[in-house]
């Protein structure tokens, strides 16, 4: 896992907390009164008492709900720290493309020549290994047939 | 008896009548090809480059040239971000029926995040393949120094044979 990626992530998870942020913001926030001396219309009453049957699970939402933009705030605010640490852990990239690509350039040409260096080792150590190996034959045959080496 | 009703083979095959002689007869492979070119009806390039924001009508939030300060950028644009948000929140309270410029701004944000992020990757993958090299030069390098020691070693062991076999 690289670090672009991890900051590609960060933003969607960014995205993400904003889109839910607002949506249940949006969603759960009580109707609040336009002005003191309005009445309290009867459908709302109802609406109060189904909204509870539906959702059982999070029925405690209403009477928590000021606390949750603190938390969501909380979490877009942490979100967008981590995403600058992260920045902050971008390598800098002194001298732009042109510097990579003359490194890249030495790299082939050094690259290059320990390449020959290393084929010209292997075919003088082939060339040994040839010369043993012969020398090795003709020892063995006098020790066969009991010749003294010159 | 039996007859054959599937159509003869295509006509090219005369081209390799002699192949077995000398494989040069035959046609060389067609060679690949550069630029644009049809398949299945969609036409393509061979060369990919990553679209530009203007051309898919987003408007660009950071400067333009080649060796862009990628740091700064991100931050301010996620500074950037940050305000947006929250000016969203209020555009939302007071006037909700114009969240859509917000909405805009907050889009293209995102899309120019994910557009530099993703110009960052020509510099990561340079930087990969200079890493790559410069493992590889250690390794031949290595590989160098080891094959001497082992000639010498083989140098050395024959020596003492010879000195062995002479000595009896």
């Amino acid at each position: 896992m690289d670090i672009i990626s991890q900051l590609q992530e960060q933003v969607n998870s960014i995205a993400a907390i904003t889109f839910n942020a607002f949506g249940t913001l949006q969603r759960d926030a009580p109707p609040v009164q336009l002005s003191p001396n309005y009445p309290e219309p009867p459908a709302a009453a109802a609406a109060a008492t189904t909204t509870t049957t539906t959702t059982a699970t999070d029925g405690d939402a209403t009477a928590a709900f000021p606390e949750q933009p603190k938390q969501l705030s909380a979490d877009l605010v942490k979100a967008a720290k981590q995403f600058d640490a992260l920045v902050a852990a971008l390598p800098l990239s002194e001298g732009g493309e042109e510097a990579q690509l003359k490194r890249i350039a030495e790299l082939q040409v050094e690259n290059d020549l320990i390449g020959q260096e290393l084929q010209k080792q292997l075919e003088a150590a082939e060339k040994e290994l040839k010369q043993v190996q012969e020398l090795f034959g003709q020892a063995a045959d006098n020790c066969l047939n009991m010749k003294k080496p010159e | 008896m039996a007859t054959a009703t599937y159509p003869p083979p295509p006509p090219y095959y005369r081209l390799y009548k002699d192949y077995s002689e000398n494989p040069s007869s035959a046609p060389q492979p067609p060679p690949p090809i550069e630029g644009t070119y049809v398949c299945f009806g969609g036409n393509y390039t061979t060369e990919d480059v990553l679209p530009s924001l203007e051309e898919q009508g987003v408007p660009q939030l950071y400067p333009k040239d080649s060796n862009v300060d990628y740091k700064k950028e991100l931050r301010s644009l996620n500074r950037e971000l940050q305000l947006h948000i929250l000016e969203l929140a209020d555009v939302l309270v007071e006037r909700p029926s114009q969240y859509a410029k917000r909405i805009g701004d907050i889009s293209s944000i995102f899309k120019n995040l994910h557009h530099l992020l993703n110009s960052l990757r020509p510099h990561q993958a340079r930087a990969t393949l200079i890493h790559i090299m410069e493992l590889q030069i250690q390794q031949r390098k290595q590989a160098v120094e080891d094959i001497k020691r082992r000639r010498e070693e083989a140098q050395r062991l024959l020596k003492d044979a010879f000195v062995t076999l002479d000595g009896q």
